[in-house]
């Protein structure tokens, strides 16, 4: 009788992390999507992205045109144009870039054109201004864009993986923008674990769009001149349709890149002490940190307060949200974007979640805190915000809206 | 690169059309006779931009048919340049990367003056400076923005009424400014393999321009005057005859530069006045026998910087 030989003990490589910062490490990811057309235009903080993408091309790491452009309007036609012909491509920028180049932006959505770009969010200008905001993202909100918000640099190179699997399922055909807290997540490096070309060869499949650009394919005439008796307005409801398909396709493919990478993510919301909370901050990216920080002290001292993190705000998670905030006293809205004379003075993602909040059963207190003009923010401004938020439940509030970090008194 | 002829004579010109029916462009348009002979030149494998312009909205739209049989693709007005940088990177990148069949494709723009000359002049430059092959910038020139109602371009010559720049009282010329040429500014790049001008007359020249752009090895721009009878005012049936008149008054000069060579295609011998060609149009209407004869100076004071030009065999930039 021969002897069993031991089975080899099964050892799990852990994958080793590298120091990147948000930049390189969508860089990264958009070398491992394995995308051929690239258009870049500078314009801070997004730059980074394709300063790291230009070094890899050049040395040889990947193949892909990188094409540099005259302008962000030209930026964006290049890609989508490209993409039409079959290409996977990449592009982005940042604040007022991405206002220059609006037109290019939202014909890509209405052509249903999976184009990737990144935002690196920053403040609007007039004054230049380099500081975080939202407003340049949030531009995009209405246009048949997906966009999610990245929490950390890990998150920011694995939702651009996840971004080009979404944008190119023959469900969705829909471009997907990821907004990078300018700064925040585009300039600090932390430890990443990249994600593997193997990994990216199971989860991601070669796009393969349904007509493309191409004589080989025979005559199509895309984007022709419509009257809108013809189909205008069920071309729009076809886009809005697959804006509420991507849902479904979000969640399956969060789902698969847990399957390859072993790392897991909340579809849409993630939520920290939430299961039993009386109050709730929601807000999302890179601040989270800190918003959650502030309300895990909180609640090391008897508060029942917890956080809700918002992973897209289009398609925007509504059913989830309500779930989540369902039985909360008050809740308040943090905030990096505004809308100038807007109703009560509040700033975009309270429009979208008091928009939600009206089909809830008990309605909560819904405040809104707005850090604008891209001064930073502290842990302190987050304390004070969670402080005002549990006052509320049993002192009415005298205004919606608290402006912070204003030099003068808001709160 | 040389200069070839590809269609001898109008017998060689092949009898498809890849601009064909469903359109409504109308009665005598210039840009769609152009389309014609520009896209039968090209050939089936060829991928058409059309940036926003008349030949955007007159074509298709009615019952959702289509007048191309070759793939077309929209482009915002001022998005031609880049567009076709994007189409061209895209198939010289799948085909390097061996996601597709390795062939010759051409992309060809065809951009209105405004499109080209105007709003996506920055982009137009742009995609001239990089080294794609077989990239044609076709400059259909109408010279005006003619499907919003005749306003003036950077290329309405100079006595034009358009509805931005009306003859009146106190402006009795109408458009003061003088018309860019786009062939010069195509010119100005370094590099640029192929540049021409060229009109609806003689067609075989427009023809054999578009097969020796797109032989070129590398971008390249032809700037086509194309009469266009609802902006100029003119009769339909005259579309072709008042290209002809602006080759044989000097309006117009026919010319190419292959690899920074210049040559002059045809000289009017002898030149006729420039009011043989501006009394057939109603945009002229209002100018004086002074007026034209002062542009008919114009044209000779131009004509002779052409002709230096042809001496040398490189531009002698006449502005």
């Amino acid at each position: 009788m021969s002897a069993i030989k031991p089975m080899p003990p099964i050892t799990i490589e852990k994958p080793k992390a590298k120091v990147w910062n948000g930049a390189r490490a969508i860089a990264e990811a958009v070398k491992i999507a394995d995308v051929d057309v690239i258009a870049a235009y500078p314009i801070r903080p997004y730059t980074g992205i394709m300063n790291a993408l230009a070094s890899m091309i050049a040395n040889g790491e990947f193949t892909a045109d990188i094409i540099v452009a005259d302008s962000e309007h030209s930026q964006f036609e290049i890609v989508k144009h490209a993409s039409a012909v079959g290409a996977r491509v990449f592009a982005g920028s940042s604040g007022v870039g991405l206002a220059f180049a609006a037109e290019a932006i939202i014909v890509t959505a209405l052509s249903q054109l999976p184009v990737v770009a990144a935002i690196g969010t920053r403040a609007l200008d007039d004054p230049g201004n380099f500081g975080m905001e939202w407003s340049d993202a949030l531009m995009f909100r209405d246009f048949g864009w997906l966009i999610s918000w990245a929490k950390t640099v890990q998150e920011a190179s694995d939702m651009t993986l996840v971004a080009y699997r979404v944008a190119e399922d023959r469900r969705v055909l829909l471009p997907h923008f990821i907004a990078l807290d300018g700064a925040a997540i585009t300039h600090v490096a932390t430890p990443v674990v990249p994600v593997t070309k193997e990994q990216a060869t199971n989860f991601l499949p070669p796009y393969r769009p349904p007509y493309k650009l191409d004589p080989a394919e025979g005559p199509i005439t895309k984007a022709q001149h419509i009257a809108p008796s013809l189909i205008g307005p069920e071309q729009r409801k076809a886009v809005d349709v697959a804006t509420k398909r991507a849902k479904q396709v979000i969640v399956e493919a969060w789902k698969d890149f847990a399957k390859y990478t072993g790392r897991e993510y909340p579809p849409f919301i993630e939520t920290t002490g939430m299961e039993d909370a009386e109050f709730a901050l929601v807000s999302m990216g890179a601040y989270m940190k800190d918003i959650e920080l502030v309300a895990d002290r909180l609640r090391k001292k008897g508060m029942k307060i917890g956080t809700v993190r918002l992973r897209y705000v289009r398609p925007f998670p509504a059913e989830e949200l309500l779930k989540v905030l369902d039985g909360v006293k008050a809740a308040g809205v943090i905030e990096f974007g505004y809308s100038f004379g807007s109703p009560f003075g509040t700033g975009s993602l309270y429009h979208e979640v008091a928009t939600t909040l009206y089909e809830a059963g008990s309605k909560p207190e819904l405040l809104d805190f707005l850090f604008l003009g891209g001064r930073e923010p502290t842990v302190e401004h987050f304390t004070q915000v969670a402080e005002k938020v549990m006052e509320s439940a049993h002192k009415k509030p005298q205004k919606k809206a608290y402006w912070l970090t204003l030099r003068g008194e808001d709160i | 690169m040389s200069s070839q002829v590809a269609f001898r004579s109008v017998k060689e010109i092949p009898g498809v059309d890849y601009y064909t029916a469903g359109r409504r462009t109308c009665a005598g348009c210039g840009p769609a006779l152009g389309y014609r002979l520009i896209s039968k030149a090209a050939g089936p494998n060829t991928i058409f931009i059309g940036p926003t312009g008349c030949m955007y909205v007159a074509n298709a739209h009615q019952f959702l048919t289509s007048p191309y049989s070759v793939p077309w693709h929209h482009t915002q007005l001022g998005g031609g340049g880049a567009a076709a940088i994007g189409v061209a990177s895209a198939l010289r990148t799948l085909m390097l990367k061996g996601k597709r069949k390795l062939e010759d494709i051409n992309v060809v723009v065809m951009g209105g003056d405004g499109a080209m000359a105007d709003i996506g002049f920055s982009g137009l430059s742009m995609g001239l400076s990089y080294d794609y092959q077989r990239l044609l910038y076709v400059v259909y020139d109408n010279e005006a923005y003619m499907n919003t109602g005749v306003q003036a371009s950077s290329t309405t010559p100079w006595g034009a009424t358009t509805t931005f720049t009306p003859a009146g009282k106190v402006k009795p010329i109408g458009n003061t400014r003088l018309k860019k040429n786009m062939a010069l500014v195509a010119a100005a790049h370094p590099k640029v393999k192929y540049v021409a001008t060229a009109t609806l007359w003689p067609p075989l020249d427009l023809m054999n321009k578009v097969q020796r752009a797109l032989n070129s090895g590398g971008p390249s721009l032809i700037h086509v005057l194309l009469p266009c009878p609802k902006g100029w005012f003119s009769s339909p049936a005259d579309t072709v005859n008042l290209s002809r008149l602006a080759i044989e008054t000097g309006m117009w000069a026919l010319w190419e530069q292959i690899e920074g060579h210049f040559k002059l295609n045809y000289r009017p011998k002898p030149r006729k006045h420039v009011r043989e060609y501006l009394t057939l149009q109603g945009r002229f209407s209002h100018l004086k026998e002074e007026d034209m004869d002062k542009l008919d100076k114009m044209i000779e004071e131009e004509w002779v910087f052409w002709e230096e030009s042809a001496k040398v065999g490189r531009l002698v930039v006449p502005y």
